[in-house]
């Protein structure tokens, strides 16, 4: 019998007909993921090696969130037991009743919404799971065939496919596939390309992006001259995404816009506070078909939609999962999957071979270290970029070292800042001006 | 699941690959989780959970290797997982992937290790440590009211078990506990957070919390410091004399030595040449020392590998000469270094990768540091020493580090950064705090520019390694603080435009 199937009979009982009173459920909502998943490495120029194997991986795990009828929560991760039978399941019930606690805010079952069509699924990924698996081995090779031969080269490719099923008390019961594909792969562990939708890359993207990648790693290979104190600063998509990560998810989740540990407080959010340039907006949209960010519903059962968060440079909402909402007086939003599915936008956006033309004097930053150890609240950065490239009147010169500093929170309030498209990548290039230095 | 249903699983997983002329190895583990969260006097969260599964790794008589894994733990599993680890490593063997046959040299073990813990998992009930740790919750808002304070509290316990097709058979159970308060302040328009942390093997942090409040009195001292920087100045960049706390420096040697002598990264460190560790390679001042290895009661123990070998202790640099790596048995001896049980993986889902323990950094020049209950107390004490032993460099600002918030390091170039929470310069009087900025720079000059230690050894310094995508507990330390000299290759700060 299926996990979610087994969970689905325990709390039906458990709310209905209950083994003793307090043990009575009032609601309850239950997440179950079954998926397999296929991989394959590239190691120092070698697939398949002993740290990097082809690999398959099988699991059926979820959560459950419970109501009980005084009112209290419990919340558990699950995976299906060893053995197959009630006992074990009443005792599990038992364990989640004694780590029940109160939070009045949490205990509310949305009910059931008509869920909008998305595509989260590509059935070619399925055939891969179902081992027609050749591609992934042929696409190994051929990055490997074709790779810079003084290069050593790192990689991987991930595809996974399988159920999400969402079962609430209040009468949602959803089922659907979804599918994931990503890969990766680096020269040098210096200059990288990467991709990762609910669908299999097509040819031509794959071909874009390696002679991308190719060419950013040749130019790793010239020296430039340093930057000045007037060099602007390109963000590469993969670093923008990387900043939204550190310093914009943490300041837009509504539990920590509730609790005042954000940047911007509840009343910023109400006032609508101006806090970045009016060129700027942000959302979060799951509904773009195959992205990586793209759901039906959230794991709480909240059917998929597109949210504002910023609207030209105005604050509209925080993310808000259910609890946060009550606590809002609002209904709950889309959330991002980390940073897939959250886009920013710019009124004034090019694509970025106009944009790089345009450069007179820059830095295209690639990659940096010890991002995820700035402070998120504040905003502030103070980064070393080793191994970016150097733009001089429109064209990538070469390789240089520099040092960043300055405040990403005042770069998106800044005039001077601006996007560019990437033809790649859900995530713009960024151009600013900051504190750079010559490392 | 606990040690002997692992154990039995693991045999009937090895009893169905009876027949192939291979190898195969089995991880199996069992894990158990309870979390709570408070935020602002509430439970925003209390959390159970459990985990087991298993994974086999197989390899052909060539050495080419497949690996399939599953938490279904449902009749048949194992001989489907066997099956599918075979049929990939022969696809993997027929592609011409690079052979790997090292297992068959690995030692037979078999042992057992019980639960060290003091206290069991569920000894005290979930229902006791929600009331100990909203105890301890509510006594740190009710000492800094300014603040905004988060509580969290999480106990582990995994049962591992690693089976081998020449008959080794490993099982080991491994607890953690840790608390943590996190507190947000603002000033100036600023905010700053603050994030400290006890650790332990269970429950008995919070019973010795209650009783000593050493954590408490941290928090405190940190929330007052984080307030302090939000309106402090910022430092020049430059390169100055050093003074960095325990924490950092177990940052500077988990990320810029331990990584740059596992055996898997021989050919892309600046402590290898030829894919070969630079043995012998002078990389500190005499007196230096680094040394790796599971420490009983810390919170990443763990005394087996998880290709089910002994964890050895080994020093990395000894007297400033490096000596050894922390090698697998897959990779050490190609890597120029013995196999020193290495191998860690997060969960039995992932492959093992040669990763640390609890590493430490500590020099044969220490100066006593005498105890201070105070944040700025020891802040003070460490001037005092430095003036009576003149160790403050005259004429340039000698400057302190204080907190580790993590880093980053390329083990190809020897680029490292790490952050800290603030920074105090300790030649003024006044003792002046700066904003945090990045320490960055080259780990062999910064290793080199090591001059000596004050206090102590603190072995204390938490973290999750991310190594190869992979959570995995480290830990480690160095004396109380570290004494660095000026160096043109590690530099402080930056500023905004």
């Amino acid at each position: 019998m299926k996990l979610v199937a087994q969970l689905e009979d325990l709390l039906y009982q458990s709310q209905h007909t209950p083994n003793k009173e307090e043990l009575r459920l009032s609601g309850w909502r239950i997440l179950v993921h079954e998926s397999e998943a296929v991989s394959l490495g590239i190691k120092d120029n070698s697939s398949g090696g002993v740290y990097t194997p082809p690999s398959y991986r099988q699991s059926e795990n979820g959560e459950v969130f419970l109501v009980w009828a005084d009112g209290k929560c419990s919340q558990a991760m699950v995976q299906l037991g060893f053995q197959d039978d009630r006992e074990y399941w009443q005792q599990e019930l038992e364990q989640w009743r004694q780590a029940s606690y109160e939070d009045p805010d949490a205990a509310h079952i949305p009910a059931p919404e008509s869920l909008p069509l998305v595509a989260v699924e590509d059935r070619a990924i399925q055939k891969i799971i179902a081992g027609e698996d050749q591609i992934l081995f042929d696409q190994v090779k051929q990055w490997l065939t074709d790779k810079p031969s003084q290069a050593k080269m790192q990689g991987s490719i991930q595809t996974a496919w399988g159920y999400r099923h969402v079962r609430t008390s209040t009468g949602l019961a959803v089922t659907y596939q979804q599918s994931q594909f990503v890969t990766w792969f680096s020269f040098d562990s210096l200059v990288g390309g990467g991709f990762a939708k609910r669908r299999l890359s097509r040819p031509e993207e794959q071909e874009k992006l390696w002679a991308r990648t190719l060419n950013l790693y040749e130019a790793m290979h010239m020296v430039a001259p340093p930057v000045g104190a007037k060099t602007q600063v390109i963000l590469a998509p993969s670093m923008t995404e990387d900043m939204l990560g550190q310093f914009i998810l943490p300041n837009f989740a509504g539990d920590r816009v509730s609790e005042g540990q954000g940047a911007f407080s509840k009343e910023s959010f109400i006032e609508n506070k101006l806090v970045f340039h009016t060129n700027f907006s942000l959302c979060i949209d799951p509904l773009r078909p195959l992205e990586l960010g793209s759901y039906l519903v959230t794991p709480e059962g909240v059917p998929s939609d597109r949210t504002v968060l910023v609207h030209e440079g105005k604050l509209q909402t925080p993310f808000l999962r259910v609890k946060d909402s009550v606590r809002w007086g609002a209904k709950p939003t889309a959330i991002p999957q980390g940073t897939a599915g959250l886009y920013l936008t710019h009124k004034a956006e090019v694509p970025w071979v106009e944009a790089l033309q345009g450069v007179e004097d820059g830095v295209l930053i690639l990659s940096v270290l010890g991002l995820h150890a700035q402070e998120a609240v504040s905003g502030s950065y103070s980064l070393s970029a080793p191994h970016s490239l150097r733009i001089i009147k429109g064209k990538i010169v070469g390789k240089t070292d520099v040092k960043l500093t300055g405040n990403f929170l005042a770069d998106l309030a800044a005039a001077t800042t601006k996007t560019a498209q990437s033809e790649l990548d859900t995530h713009p290039y960024l151009m600013i001006m900051t504190g750079v230095q010559t490392l | 699941m606990e040690q002997m249903e692992i154990k039995a699983l693991v045999l009937s997983v090895l009893s169905e690959a009876r027949s192939f002329d291979g190898y195969i190895i089995v991880r199996a583990q069992s894990r158990r989780e309870w979390g709570m969260r408070l935020s602002n006097g509430r439970f925003e969260r209390v959390s159970t959970g459990a985990d087991s599964g298993f994974g086999v790794q197989a390899f052909t008589k060539g050495g080419a290797s497949g690996f399939a894994t599953s938490d279904v733990l449902a009749e048949g599993v194992g001989l489907k997982l066997v099956e599918k680890a075979i049929q990939l490593a022969r696809r993997n063997e027929a592609i011409g992937t690079k052979l790997n046959s090292k297992i068959w040299e690995a030692p037979l073990v078999q042992a057992e290790e019980g639960n060290p813990a003091h206290k069991s998992f569920g000894e005290i009930p979930l229902v006791e440590l929600e009331e100990m740790v909203m105890t301890l919750h509510s006594r740190l808002r009710d000492a800094f009211q300014e603040g905004v304070w988060q509580t969290s509290y999480r106990q582990v316990e995994e049962v591992w078990c690693i089976g081998r097709t020449d008959g080794s058979i490993v099982s080991f159970v491994v607890s953690r506990a840790v608390l943590m308060h996190q507190g947000t302040v603002r000033d100036q328009g600023k905010a700053q957070s603050t994030l400290v942390h006890r650790s332990g093997m269970d429950a008995s942090v919070l019973i010795e919390e209650l009783e000593d409040h050493v954590l408490e009195r941290k928090a405190l001292d940190r929330a007052g410091f984080a307030k302090a920087v939000c309106g402090a100045p910022q430092l020049p960049n430059g390169h100055y004399p050093l003074i960095i706390d325990y924490g950092l420096a177990k940052g500077l040697a988990h990320e810029a030595f331990g990584h740059a002598v596992e055996s898997d990264h021989m050919n892309e460190s600046v402590l290898g040449e030829a894919g070969k560790l630079r043995k012998g390679l002078r990389v500190a001042r005499p007196g230096v020392n680094i040394i790796d290895g599971p420490l009983p009661g810390d919170w990443a123990y763990q005394p087996y590998s998880a290709n089910g070998l002994i964890r050895q202790t080994v020093t990395i640099v000894r007297d400033g000469v490096l000596e050894a790596g922390l090698g697998d048995i897959f990779s050490a001896e190609e890597a120029g270094m013995p196999v020193t049980g290495a191998g860690r993986s997060e969960s039995y889902g992932h492959i093992p990768l040669p990763r640390m323990s609890n590493i430490r950094l500590l020099v044969d020049r220490m100066l006593p540091l005498s105890s201070a209950e105070h944040l700025m107390d020891e802040v003070k004490a460490v001037r005092d020493t430095l003036l009576e032993h003149s160790e403050l460099i005259k004429g340039e600002k000698n400057l302190l580090l204080l907190g580790y918030r993590g880093g980053q390091v390329n083990p190809k170039t020897g680029d490292f950064v790490f952050q800290c929470d603030g920074i105090i310069d300790v030649a003024d009087p006044a003792l002046p705090i700066y904003q945090p900025s990045i320490f960055s720079g080259k780990i062999l000059s910064a290793l080199e520019a090591i001059r000596g230690g004050l206090g102590e050894g603190c072995y204390d310094a938490i973290g999750t390694c991310g190594k190869g995508g992979q959570a995995v507990a480290s830990s480690g330390g160095s004396h109380r603080y570290l004494l660095m000299d000026a160096d043109q290759q590690v530099s402080l700060g930056g500023e905004h435009l």
